[in-house]
This record gives structure tokens, sequence and C-alpha cells, in this order.
């Protein structure tokens, strides 16, 4: 006898009452797309997902189920019938695949009709085992913990647990435009979105020949990571050349990414809205840079109503780091290749710019049109499962939230 | 696509490729098996690598051992001397305009071996004068190592003259890397002791290359393991390769004064394009190999216009990737003396057999359109 199945338990949900559903259609939908490549059978319900392993080995699954957002747990278990003797059958056998010198049994009854109540189950249970192996009870620091759930009509034993990723159920939090630049810090930023079960549509401003194709490259090589926790992902590339020329052309050096940013932040409105986003966001990180100060922010959202999510607003820039070596874009982040060309980047950039200031720079040029050409000319890339694909392959939980 | 970057890589001779894709299914013997089909194989290697020679001309005084490249030519070079020879003398010298190859190989023998590895200087048009070499030169130099022709400028230098200096020592050696100058110009290389170069800039498959030594000289191996190419790199050897690489060469060398008659023709060309542009100021001059020009610009980013005229599948080569984590710099116009602005702001245009005035007509005109278009640095 052996452990045959998995059992997911629900992240975050006791937050959300009404919106219990669509947390397990989404979580359920995101699961299956994860182990599309396993021959498991997954099945949904009010209080858990049940993986059955059938021949499949427990770890990839686990592993795999680890990256997946809105699980708090997992756990490896046997189902069994509820009569106490095979309840104490299953257990011992169980319990004998495991290693370790000593054990506790912890039960938990919803089933309130059974007739032991949860201490008289461990009692039985502990029992059947001190009877049949050599392993003793030690309550304080056991090797072993046998779990006993026992619920209407089924019984699930388990001994092992794994953290899950938390918090929610990618795609039942709605869908944010990300602005992605391709450096360390906006890959984190999406994955941290994707985390709390924000479907993230990304957005790139290209400066050919300013910056090279190999950027693209690289954000492809970024996505396709992402694409562990968001399977499907839709690039977006904003032709920039132009505005970017405009703004070096008319604006004063220092007010010249302040001017930049107010232009790329009208542009993603723009395009969120086209795409249903319930607003932007972006890997910005107060003080970090003379752009992200927070005059700088006031005078940048200026521009727009929209909401503008900044995930990483307060994160050390280590931490990030850190962060973003676990989800392994790190090592593409650093390749050498930048967003934004040294010819653009002024000497002395302005750390507090100023609204009116701004405003009376950009009257200087007709920068509207530049901006309905540069919306106009976005092309899309998609990325699902760690490849490049045509647009009509992408799947989400949502019919129509990246390809209509 | 106008590809001007031949000093970067070479499409392959149609027939070469031919031949490999036969050899490679018809011969497949491992030419170090002892029956008959073995010896075919390891005649047909034989038969390469004495091509090799003749067409470098040291057939009497040399041997070749095939490789995959320059780069492993030229690492074999130094560690190979280096550990066989250091009771000999630590020095070793260098040209401070050598590839990479060379010059990071060198001075990681000075890291972890404690060999006085030191760079020879270059005159402004980027060549090693024989006085500066004889300057430096000492009892205690085991290794002279100056290339043939530079990949970045095509500066030439006059080999015999200064194979005649380091002969003077006569534990000192002296090492060529070949890779820009094989095929490409009449030079008598019998005074260097060690020649290296790659098949792939002479339209052989990538992949291939060789390291021709005097044979009385010699040298430790780099890889260890089997008596392959006199026991002097162990492994199987790539024969379909090597005949490739013998064929392409042939072929080039056949070719060679009308190669070198075109080259100059588009040399002049783009020189006379260039010269109509204000801002450019060039690297390369007459002197050198009419394969390779470099040229800077003083108002645009070099990297940019590389990347625009990419955009418009025009192929050429710049020093560096737009970075502003500290802008790459060639340290080989660096070297000659070139301003930094210079140094930073390169553009190579190198030529092969298969262009022609079009190309460089083309490459002229989109050069003004991408300069009047996209913003200065």
């Amino acid at each position: 006898m052996k452990f045959d199945s998995l059992l997911v338990h629900y992240g975050e949900l006791s937050t959300k009452g009404s919106n219990r559903k669509e947390f397990i259609r989404c979580l359920v939908h995101n699961v299956r797309v994860a182990l599309k490549a396993f021959p498991v059978e997954i099945k949904g319900n009010r209080d858990y997902i049940l993986i059955g392993l059938g021949d499949q080995k427990p770890e990839p699954v686990i592993a795999r189920l680890q990256e997946v957002s809105g699980i708090q747990r997992i756990s490896l278990i046997y189902k069994t019938e509820t009569p106490i003797e095979t309840i104490q059958e299953a257990a011992t056998a169980l319990i004998a695949t495991q290693p370790g010198k000593t054990f506790k049994v912890e039960t938990k009854r919803t089933d309130k009709t059974y007739p032991l109540d949860s201490y008289g189950i461990s009692i039985a249970v502990a029992d059947a085992i001190l009877d049949h192996t050599d392993l003793e009870v030690d309550v304080h620091h056991p090797d072993i913990v046998m779990k006993v759930t026992l619920r209407p009509g089924e019984c699930l034993l388990s001994c092992q647990d794994y953290p899950g990723l938390g918090g929610y159920p990618l795609g039942m939090n709605g869908k944010v435009t990300m602005l992605l630049s391709g450096g360390i810090d906006s890959p984190v930023a999406a994955y941290s979105l994707m985390r709390r079960g924000i479907l993230v549509d990304c957005l790139h401003f290209a400066s050919p020949p300013y910056t090279q194709m190999a950027v693209i490259d690289k954000l492809k090589d970024l996505l396709k990571q992402l694409n562990v926790y968001q399977n499907d992902i839709r690039l977006q590339v904003v032709p920039f050349t132009k505005l970017q020329e405009a703004i070096y052309a008319h604006v004063p050096e220092p007010y010249c990414i302040t001017i930049m940013r107010r232009m790329m932040i009208r542009i993603a409105e723009k395009v969120a809205k086209k795409n249903h986003c319930l607003g932007i966001a972006t890997g910005e990180s107060i003080g970090q840079v003379a752009s992200q100060t927070l005059q700088s922010i006031v005078t940048i959202n200026d521009v727009t109503s929209f909401p503008i999510l900044r995930p990483l607003c307060v994160s050390d820039k280590l931490s990030i780091i850190e962060t973003s070596k676990r989800i392994k874009t790190y090592e593409i982040s650093i390749r050498p290749y930048e967003d934004c060309c040294t010819i653009f980047k002024p000497k002395k950039p302005k750390t507090k710019p100023r609204i009116d200031e701004a405003e009376r720079y950009e009257a200087s040029f007709d920068y509207a049109s530049l901006i309905e050409e540069a919306v106009e000319g976005i092309t899309n890339i998609y990325l699902s499962g760690g490849e490049e694909v045509e647009g009509k392959q992408i799947v989400c939980p949502n019919p129509g939230d990246l390809v209509e | 696509m106008i590809y001007l970057d031949n000093a970067a890589s070479t499409r392959p001779y149609r027939e070469v490729l031919e031949e490999y894709v036969r050899h490679s299914q018809e011969d497949f013997a491992n030419s170090n098996s002892k029956h008959y089909f073995g010896f075919a194989t390891h005649s047909l290697l034989e038969k390469a690598r004495k091509s090799v020679l003749t067409d470098l001309g040291v057939t009497d005084t040399h041997q070749a051992l095939f490789c995959s490249g320059a780069t492993e030519a030229n690492n074999t070079v130094f560690q190979g001397i280096a550990f066989r020879y250091a009771n000999r003398g630590k020095r070793i010298l260098v040209g401070s305009t050598e590839h990479p190859s060379v010059l990071v190989t060198a001075h990681s023998l000075a890291r972890l071996q404690g060999f006085e590895v030191v760079e020879i200087p270059v005159n402004a048009k980027g060549q090693v004068e024989p006085d500066t070499l004889a300057s430096m030169m000492d009892k205690q130099t085991i290794l002279v190592s100056i290339m043939a022709v530079n990949n970045e400028t095509g500066a030439i230098n006059d080999l015999p003259a200064l194979a005649q200096v380091v002969h003077q020592f006569p534990k000192a050696f002296f090492h060529s890397d070949l890779t820009q100058s094989v095929g490409k110009m009449e030079m008598d290389y019998s005074g260097v002791d060690f020649l290296s170069f790659s098949g792939h800039k002479i339209c052989a498959p990538k992949g291939t290359g060789v390291l021709v030594y005097r044979s009385k000289i010699g040298f430790e191996s780099l890889h260890r393991g089997g008596d392959q190419e006199f026991g002097l790199r162990a492994g199987t050897v790539d024969v379909p390769g090597a005949l490739a690489l013998a064929d392409a060469l042939h072929r080039t060398c056949q070719e060679r004064e009308a190669y070198i008659a075109l080259a100059k023709t588009l040399f002049q060309q783009l020189k006379e394009g260039l010269s109509q542009i204000e801002e450019v100021v060039l690297n390369s001059d007459e002197n050198g190999s009419p394969f390779v020009l470099n040229f800077s610009l003083r108002k645009h980013k070099a990297s940019v216009v590389v990347e625009a005229l990419s955009e418009r599948g025009i192929y050429v080569s710049s020093v560096s990737a737009c970075n502003s984590k500290g802008e790459p710099t060639s340290y080989v116009l660096a070297a000659m003396g070139k301003d930094p602005g210079d140094c930073a702001n390169s553009i190579r245009v190198s030529f092969g057999h298969e262009n022609t005035k079009e190309d460089v007509d083309a490459f002229l005109i989109a050069l003004k359109e991408i300069l009047t278009e996209v913003a200065p640095r």
C-alpha cells in the first residue's frame, strides 16, 4: 500500500466568501494546465482538489503544483473507507513505508455523526500502529505525524505536507497591463502580480535602432520563464522610436525621462482600456532611480486617473534580486542589452520634476498623433508553456483574456 | 541581405559542403582504425594535411594538426609551449592588438603559471615594428605571438622581418595567427614556427581549423587520451572537416589574385564613398588588407547605426552593443592611439568574394540615410 493521491488545499479562501466558486474554477483550470504533461486524474470540489496519481511518481507533480498560485499546501494522501478497522489497517500499512522511529496521530473530524470523536479515532489508530509496528509514540517531537481527516463518506490519511505558493488562483483578480523593460525589477513585479491572481498582459516600448532586436529575444526568454506561473502570456511591442526622438528634440535634457515615462503611461492607459485591463503595473521601486522618486512618480502619474500598481514600490533591491534568482529570471535580466539607449539617458536627470514644467515642455510638440501612431503600430508576441506560439494557441482561465 | 561581415564568418563554398557531406557518408571510418577502411580514411586525412602545407608553402619544414579552429590552435600553442619550455624562460611577448584567443590565453598563463606576459605596442597604423620587437626580446623570452592581419583594422604585420628578429634568440618560438591573412594575401610564412587559422573564414564549415607547426618542435598537447594527430590532439579526427578545410583553402588560394583585385576595388569604392561623409574617420589604410575597412563615426553611436543597418538587412560589425553600464570600446584602436570617442564608435566592413559593387553602393546609401535619420550621440 502507498500514498496514491495528492490533496491540494485552497489558499486564502476564507477571505473570499462569495467568490469561492470563482476561486475554485480558476484554480482547477490552472492546475489542469500546469499538469497537462502528467497522466493524472484531477477532480475539484468545494473543499479541495484531489489528484489521482496512478503510476505517476508524486515528486515532479508536487514540484509543479508548488508553482501554481492559490495553493496553500499539498498533501500526499491515501483515501480510504470510513469504518475504523479499515482506517487502522491502512494507517498501519502506510506508516510502515515512512522513515522514522516515533509517531503521533492527529485527527480532524468534519463528519460529526461518526461514532468516535477525534481523540477516540487517534487512540484507535495509534493502538493499531503500536500493535503492528516497532514505532513508539512521541507527541512532542514525532518523526512521523499520521494525519487522519474524516469527512462524510471518506477518510484521508497523510504523513507529508508540502507548502504551496499561496496567493490567489491566476485570473480571478482581473488583469493588468504590465510595463516590461527587461531589467531585474519588472519580471519580479509581474511574478508578484501573478502570484496574487492577477493576469499579466505585457507591454514593451522598443526604440530601434537605439535599442537592439536582442532585447526582444531577451524579453521572450524572460516571459518563457514566467510561463511557469502564467502559462500563457502576451507581449505587445510598441514602436516608440519616433516619440522618443521627438522628446529628445523638443524637451530639455533633464526632463527627457520624465516626459518619456508620461508618454509611456499615456500609451499604456490606451492599450489597457482597449484590452479591458483594469490597471497598469510597473516594476518601479521608490527612490531607485531619478524617475522613481516620489516627486517623479507624482509628475508621471499625473497623466492618468487609471490605477497604476507598483508591487515593488517599497521592496529592497536585494530582496528583488533574491526573488528574481528564485524565479530564475535574474540570469536573463542581467544580459547586457538595455531597454533604453545611452543616447537618451540624460546626464543629470531631474529628480524632482514639476507637473507644470512637464506640461509646458509637452506643449511644444504634437505628441498626441505620435501616441496614436505608436498604438496603431503595436505588434503581438505570444508565449505559452515556455514556447513562442501563435495567438490562437493561447488559453486563459477566462475566455478573451489575452486574445480576442 | 547584404553581408559585409566576412571577417566574422563566411558562407561555405557549395562544392566544399557537397564533398563534406559525401565524405561524411562514404568515408566514415575512424582514421585510427587498423583495417583497410580505416587506412583509406587515414590516407584521405594525410592528403588534406599535405594540401594545407602546400598551399601555405611550408611543405618541407612544417607539419599540420587539424583541430576545431584558431581559438583551439592558439590555446594549444600557448599552453603547449608554456608547459614544455617553462624551464627555458618565463617571458612571453604578444602583440597588443591580438585576438582575445591569444591575449586572454597569454594573460591566463601570467595569472595561473607565473609567466611574465608583455604586450608589444603597435604604431599608429596598428603594426608591430621589428625594431620595437627587437628592443623587447631577451634571453628569457620563449614565445612571441604576432598576428599576420588584424581582424578589426586589417593592419598587416611584416612576418618575415619579425621572424628574423625572433630567431636571433634561439630559445624563442614565433607564433602567428593567420586567420585574416590566409588565402587573402601573398606572404612568406616559412620563418614562422606556429601558424593557426580557422576554416570558416575561408568558406569552409565552422568547427574546422589547423595548427601548422615546425616539425622539429615538440610541445605538450591540450587534449590527452589518444595518439591521433601525432599524439598532439587526442580524439577521433574529423576527416571530412579536414578535407573540407583543405579544399576551401586550396580554392581560395587558386582564386587569390581575383579575390584580392575584387577586394581592392570594393575597398576603394567604399573609401571614396565614406570620404563624402563628414563625420567619418578611417582607421584602416591602403597598406592594410583590402578585405577589411574600419572607420569611426564622430557624431553618431556606432552600435545604433549598426542596429539600423541590420534592420535594413545590411550586416557589418561594430565594437560594441549599446550598454549604459560602461561603454565597450575597441582595445585595438586604443592601442593605435586613437581618440576614445573613435574607439567606442567604430564600424568594420569586411569583404568576401561574393560581394559586389552594388553591395557597397547599397551600404553607402543606407549609411547616409541612417546618419540623417538617427539622433546623434
